[in-house]
């Protein structure tokens, strides 16, 4: 999965992701030596498992449609499509309850162990990286209407913050794949992601530092500075969401690493 | 579905499942059948009581428990006596009798189950003790004659009629002994060696005491068979009129007593041979009630 | 819950100078198990091929695997029992701290002396009084009389923890109990000659689901004297019991290890495929 250099159209990636997940095995891709099929036994606990799965993923996608329309709504400072933003988080709020629940559920009932309960250890780490990537976009639509309808930009910090942008997405887009396929590879390749964002964000830091006297341009700098960072985060989530994707096919919790150097 | 009233359609539905009437009918008639035979086959059992008491109950009297027959069976003058060497004779040549087959019988079980399970040898030896338990008892009479008193050269003695008895509650024994042995749980027997019991030890202080209800029952009801019988003993114990404790010396006992009265011209003799019946009789009633009373200790459950 | 007699305080009250079987201090650890290219046979058939196993002292050791796997074969090879099926034979070493209980010169007898064994089926003996049940194992074995039996008798019912609830009933008939209570007998009975180790074969399952949590808490009392090897389909169960867990398919071992490790992160995928229920 290559870095997208531009936002692609949310419903593009949510059909691709979709369509990835149907032919993924629930467990590491390669067969069980054994010989069994695979889920004989316990067919209603493995489709629970499946669903929850799908559903915390699916929290991914909603997490890339809220990063495309924030993005757009940074580069055409658009009021309104932040505010769709904020209160469309709430989506993401029922999606991380409704996991939240249903992993209970399975723990409760179904006592789950081994490979399945790593999972289910992993999918409330990713409910969780999930909500807080939505509390990040929401903290950048916050952040646009600060500067007015008329904020002095710099075309350089905006091209560098959707360069940024479409970064983060593609670590997120990235992350959701490596979760659904297991792919402990895809996973480590992260890091390297998020090493071009934390060079992004020292440049936009520089850049802010460096753009002048003018209080009005230096006040909208240090909002863009937060939108950076808002963005940085986002790829850090994407990295630890990609550390469980290790732990599910391993059972070794390791950081990869350490990506949180954000300056 | 009638929803205004739900039991109906419940009712409807166990309907389905009750008996037609012509099974009802059938049912009865079968139920009338079996009761019939029932009766029918109580009603000997019934008759026999009857007489035992009717003729028997007469003849009881303190002495006819305390004074020995005195062999007059013609001059009405003189007393014939009471029955007392046939019971005192009975009593002691059974009790011998068990003494000798019941240990022998059991441990023959116990070795068929215990040890000998399976082996070619041990299926032979249950075959022949199933053979022997059909053997007609004056078969074992004969054997001890022919073995113990032509042979020897010797003459007729209590012992050598409590042998030829032995004998005949032999198979009896083993046989009633292995199927309740049968029964005991193989987990008892588990239980006993995983704590590390020997084999003779499981057997004696679990397999045992645990089958003894059992065992008692099976044994009394061998004792009562062999208490009653009388061809064995024409031949092996002899008759005498005086009670005779020795058991290597004539003996008398309650069923020579009974054969020898019951062809008596004289009245008196024969209802003594009713008394004497009865006698025999109670006795048994008495061994199958204290094998009730021990069945009732414990249970082999 | 009684409490568990102290270390030291556990021993009878009686002096226990002239002992046939040794006496061990109760501050020393009880002796592990180790299995050797155990092989067992019924007649022909193999039911076990060939295990190595180690069970540690002073643990609780699960073994775990589908129906006909052999694991219940296995441990009655422990004890010897399997041997004492008609046409059952085993090869193989099962050391008990480096002494081979099959060795010819072993008396068998004393080696179901220090590895007792608790039966699916609770099996108090029917004739017998409490009291007599648990002092059964003493009496059978060594044929030792009076106060020694009655204090080792109160010891075995203590380390049970059912000496609260009987010590009024001594003389009633064993078979009287609750079924967790006869379980409870059963593993005080076993108890009464102390044993090195204690093999249970699905102790809890024919029992109710409180009486199993009572044994449960026994089990993990017991192990600081004695090593438990418990053989059970229930993988809740050794999950909560065992310090380690094994695991057998078709006569095999396929894996053994901490339990932690075999329910979080088993090694073997046909183990995990056992424990997460895909077959068995």
């Amino acid at each position: 999965m290559s870095p997208a250099s531009s936002a692609e159209p949310p419903e593009e990636s949510t059909e691709a992701a979709a369509d990835a997940e149907q032919g993924e095995p629930l467990y590491p891709p390669t067969a069980p030596s054994a010989g069994e099929e695979g889920s004989q036994g316990r067919l209603s606990f493995r489709q629970q498992l499946l669903e929850l799965q799908s559903r915390a993923l699916g929290g991914l996608d909603l997490v890339v449609e809220q990063l495309d329309r924030v993005l757009e709504a940074l580069a055409h400072q658009d009021v309104e499509l932040a505010q769709m933003v904020i209160a469309d988080d709430d989506r993401l709020d029922g999606r991380y309850l409704e996991v939240h629940q249903g992993i209970l559920s399975l723990l409760a009932l179904q006592a789950p162990v081994a490979g399945d309960l790593r999972l289910v250890a992993a999918l409330l780490h990713v409910i969780m990286r999930v909500e807080r990537m939505g509390d990040q976009c929401v903290n950048i639509a916050k952040l646009i209407p600060l500067s007015g309808h008329e904020p002095p930009v710099r075309r350089e910090v905006l091209e560098a913050l959707a360069k940024m942008g479409a970064q983060a997405r593609s670590e997120v887009v990235q992350c959701r794949a490596a979760f659904a396929g297991r792919d402990v590879e895809l996973a480590e390749d992260l890091v390297r992601q998020d090493h071009e964002i934390n060079r992004l964000n020292r440049e936009i830091f520089r850049m802010a530092i460096e753009i002048g006297e003018d209080p009005d341009t230096r006040e909208w700098a240090m909002h863009m500075i937060l939108v950076a960072r808002a963005l940085e985060r986002i790829g850090d989530n994407a990295v630890d969401i990609g550390e469980q994707v290790a732990f599910v096919v391993t059972g070794l919790f390791r950081e990869f690493s350490d990506s949180s150097h954000a300056v | 579905m009638d929803a205004l009233d739900p039991t109906a359609t419940a009712r409807a539905r166990l309907a389905r499942h009750s008996l037609s009437a012509a099974r009802r009918r059938r049912d009865g008639l079968a139920r009338g059948t079996i009761l019939g035979g029932t009766i029918l086959a109580l009603i000997p059992l019934a008759l026999i009581v009857y007489y035992l008491l009717a003729k028997g109950l007469g003849s009881w009297s303190w002495s006819f428990f305390t004074t020995d027959p005195t062999g007059n069976t013609f001059f009405k003058s003189s007393s014939i006596g009471g029955v007392k060497s046939a019971i005192v004779g009975t009593i002691e040549i059974v009790t011998l009798a068990s003494v000798i087959s019941i240990p022998i019988g059991i441990g023959v079980a116990l070795w068929l189950i215990e040890y000998g399970r399976g082996s070619w040898f041990a299926h032979t030896v249950r075959f022949f003790i199933d053979v022997l338990t059909g053997v007609p008892s004056i078969i074992f009479g004969l054997f001890v004659y022919i073995a113990l008193i032509v042979g020897t050269g010797s003459t007729y003695a209590g012992y050598k009629g409590s042998i030829a008895l032995a004998l005949l509650m032999l198979p009896v024994v083993t046989r009633s002994a292995e199927v309740i042995l049968l029964l005991v749980p193989g987990s008892l027997r588990e239980a006993a060696l995983a704590l590390g019991a020997p084999r003779w030890k499981v057997i004696w202080s679990v397999v045992l005491p645990t089958a003894l209800p059992g065992l008692a029952t099976g044994i009394l009801l061998a004792i009562a068979r062999a208490a009653g019988e009388t061809a064995p003993l024409l031949f092996t114990a002899g008759a005498t009129f005086k009670t005779n404790t020795n058991l290597s010396q004539f003996m008398n006992s309650l069923p020579v007593q009974i054969y020898n009265d019951v062809t008596s011209p004289t009245n008196a003799v024969v209802n003594r041979a009713w008394g004497a019946a009865l006698t025999l009789v109670a006795m048994i009633l008495v061994l199958n009630i204290i094998a009730r009373l021990i069945a009732r200790r414990s249970r082999l459950a | 819950m009684p409490e568990l007699p102290q270390a030291g305080a556990a021993a009878p009250v009686a002096p226990v100078a002239a002992e046939p079987v040794p006496e061990r201090a109760r501050e020393q650890a009880a002796l592990g198990v180790r299995l050797q290219g155990l092989r067992a046979f019924y007649g022909a058939a193999e039911q076990v091929k060939g295990v190595d196993l180690e069970f540690k002292a002073n643990e609780v050791t699960a073994i775990i695997g589908p129906s006909g796997c052999g694991k219940s074969t296995m441990v009655r090879c422990i004890n010897r029992m399997h041997e004492e099926i008609p046409g059952a034979h085993a090869e193989g070493k099962v050391l008990l701290d480096e002494l081979d209980v099959y060795d010819p010169s072993v008396d068998v007898v004393a080696v179901r002396r220090a590895v007792g064994m608790v039966f699916q089926k609770p099996n108090p003996f029917p004739t017998m009084s409490v009291y007599d049940n648990v002092a059964a194992g003493l009496r059978l074995s060594s044929g030792r009389r009076g106060k020694e039996v009655r204090a080792k008798v109160e010891a075995a019912l203590r380390g049970a923890g059912l000496w609260d609830e009987v010590a009024e009933r001594l003389h009633e008939p064993g078979a009287g109990l609750s079924g967790g209570q006869q379980q409870r007998l059963c593993i005080a009975r076993s108890l009464a000659v102390d044993p090195e180790v204690i093999l249970m074969d699905e102790p809890c399952s024919a029992l109710d689901p409180i009486a199993t949590l009572k044994i449960e808490e026994l089990i993990e009392e017991l192990k600081s004297r004695v090593t438990i090897v418990i053989v059970t389909h229930n993988m809740q169960q050794a999950a909560r019991v065992a310090d380690r867990t094994a695991f057998m398919l078709d006569g095999k071992l396929v894996e053994v290890g901490a339990t932690e490790e075999i329910f979080t992160n088993p090694s073997d995928p046909r183990t995990e495929e056992y424990v997460t229920g895909k077959f068995g």
